[in-house]
């Protein structure tokens, strides 16, 4: 290698030490140390205990709010974010069309997505009160509202009502994907007859392919994190009906001191999401459009 | 992240508008009844707390909550920095909080991009492809091994776990200047070495007034979610004279006594508080988060 060379390379490592030395002792020695507390009984205060893969094998095979907890998560998972990409795609196609004023529909629409969840949290608490304005509203229809966050039944359908609510950060993306659809396409299918109906499922959304499936996955590793709602709104009750994976994982550690079995949750909270996430490409190829292909 | 995304899109869509390809179909009344009808459920909830804002001590104790504001009690926006709530000391918390971790994502993210792109070295490419991977690792794989580091440290109770790792960027922000500096042309450093700057002198004085556009974006993102955040000041922050607004708002709410309703009113001038920044964030933001083209960034997705 020339001097130069060599200069270059050294001043590469030094400009990239930050993050190689964030890597780690952030990233790299806390994952290691994590696989090694996740095979200890260890309360943080006194020394680790081994106890091998006890504490998975606890988790899924003696312990029930482990898996509610899993099965919240999917529920959550498969139902608001599919729900938040609909709502926000037929958003955006609405939008997207000849309207007045579409600046101010739209900042109305985007505007939930700028509070913070803690607030969001806040001001669902009362939004969902059995008096508050949700049952008031659904009071006017002659339907009596139920105790939204106390009631097992009820609770997930809340919070994923909550995660609906901001559902516009989708919308203002798909629209400026929308914006950027060639125009000649939807003129080609106005002279052959297709309908706007027609057109939307035949060139709107696969055009939208590969930002769906962004926001798909996105929406997905958000979800099966999800966190300060259930921890503000429900701390994971009532009877753990809406009992997540991370607010567990939280509880294991931070308020039972149980360090070892919140290890291995988190290792096997990164494998579902591993999986989904490989799942999603995986099915990738079949439903998802990139314009390179017609190039 | 999503939401700084979006962010994105109103100035780009600003710059079309030249051509006004806004689609092919007209608007009919029914599109804007739904419109319309949307908007306002979406609102509901904000006008809703501006209502339970203004409202007096005995409308909380009552529980007596209106949609549209009844009463203006303004003197509740005043009250939360008095006796009755440490609001300044949560929004000053807030102030240090974010301002250091946005410092330290700025000055780290544009040396640790800028040398990815630029400048070569063997295991470079080794060392892209572990950037990028580490961002498919869930943080709550590092959060309790992070928190015995932090214990062990003594810094619990401190804002550093807070600040500090931000010093060291991450991999999305990394990915972020990376793919900025490529699209530079390349003969700008070239030209300045032949001028006689070395590597360190290029940076500071050729790439770094080039990359504010995405530097700001970082700073922006990062902002959004410091400001935000929950989890890390409820992990390492137990005084209340030391919680960001985000944490202490939670805070009011889940010590208040059993038989005396929380403070909602206050609590609610609180979550203004925590909101207000972000949208004056959005409005001044988009043109950088437009400058900085992040269609070029997610484009890593496929």
């Amino acid at each position: 290698m020339s001097k130069l060379r060599r200069r270059e390379a050294l001043w590469f490592y030094l400009f990239a030490s930050p993050w190689i030395i964030g890597f780690v002792v952030f990233l790299l020695g806390p994952m290691i140390a994590s696989i090694y507390i996740s095979l200890t009984d260890w309360d943080s205060f006194t020394p680790p205990k081994w106890v091998g893969l006890q504490n998975y094998t606890r988790l899924l095979t003696d312990d029930p709010v482990f898996w509610k907890a899993l099965w919240n998560t999917f529920y959550y998972a498969a139902i608001s974010v599919p729900l938040g990409l609909v709502i926000g795609l037929w958003l955006a196609n609405l939008l997207n069309k000849q309207v007045r004023a579409r600046k101010l529909f739209r900042t109305l629409i985007y505007l939930p997505t700028l509070v913070p969840l803690v607030a969001t949290a806040m001001i669902f608490k009362m939004v969902l009160a059995p008096s508050g304005p949700l049952n008031d509203a659904l009071g006017l229809f002659g339907i009596p509202g139920p105790s939204w966050l106390l009631e097992a039944a009820w609770v997930k359908p809340a919070l994923i009502l909550l995660s609906v609510w901001g559902a516009g950060g989708a919308t203002v993306l798909l629209l400026a994907a929308m914006k950027g659809i060639p125009r000649e396409l939807y003129e080609a299918a106005e002279v052959d007859g297709a309908s706007p109906i027609r057109q939307f499922w035949s060139i709107t959304v696969p055009q939208l392919t590969p930002i769906i499936f962004f926001n798909l996955i996105m929406g997905l590793i958000g979800a099966f994190q999800v966190f300060s709602q259930v921890y503000i709104l429900t701390k994971g009750g009532p009877n753990n009906a809406s009992q997540t994976m991370v607010p567990l994982l939280f509880d294991q550690a931070f308020s039972f001191y149980k360090m070892g079995y919140a290890s291995a949750v988190s290792w096997l909270l990164f494998l579902v999401i591993l999986v989904f996430t490989l799942l999603a490409f995986r099915t990738a190829r079949r439903w998802v459009f990139y314009e390179t292909e017609v190039k | 992240m999503a939401t700084a995304l979006s962010a994105a899109t109103p100035a780009r869509e600003r710059s079309t508008t030249k051509e006004r390809v806004v689609g092919v179909f007209r608007a009919s009344p029914f599109s804007y009844a739904t419109l319309i009808l949307v908007s306002a459920v979406l609102c509901v909830p904000l006008v809703f707390v501006v209502s339970i804002a203004l409202s007096s001590d005995q409308t909380v104790n009552a529980n007596t909550f209106t949609i549209l504001p009844r009463e203006f009690h303004w003197e509740n926006l005043t009250r939360v920095f008095g006796t009755d709530l440490p609001m300044q000391r949560f929004l000053l918390n807030s102030v240090i909080i974010s301002a250091g971790a946005v410092l330290g994502q700025m000055l780290s993210s544009g040396l640790v991009g800028y040398a990815f792109a630029r400048l070569r070295a063997p295991g470079k490419n080794a060392l892209f492809i572990v950037v990028i991977a580490t961002m498919m690792i869930p943080s709550q794989i590092t959060m309790i091994p992070q928190f015995i580091l932090f214990k062990d440290l003594g810094w619990v109770n401190t804002y550093l776990p807070l600040i500090v790792p931000n010093f060291f960027s991450n991999a999305f922000n990394v990915f972020l200047v990376r793919q900025f500096v490529s699209r530079l042309p390349s003969e700008i450093d070239e030209a300045a070495m032949v001028d006689g700057l070395g590597f360190f002198g290029i940076y500071r004085r050729i790439m770094l007034p080039m990359l504010a556009p995405v530097l700001i974006a970082i700073g922006i993102f990062t902002l959004t979610a410091t400001w935000g955040d929950f989890m890390g000041p409820l992990i390492y922050l137990n005084d209340e004279s030391k919680m960001p607004l985000a944490l202490g708002v939670q805070y009011i709410t889940s010590t208040s006594q059993a038989l005396q309703s929380p403070p909602w009113n206050l609590v609610m001038v609180g979550s203004i508080l925590l909101t207000l920044p972000m949208i004056l964030v959005y409005y001044l933001g988009q043109r950088y988060l437009y400058e900085m083209d992040i269609s070029g960034g997610s484009a890593g997705v496929k």
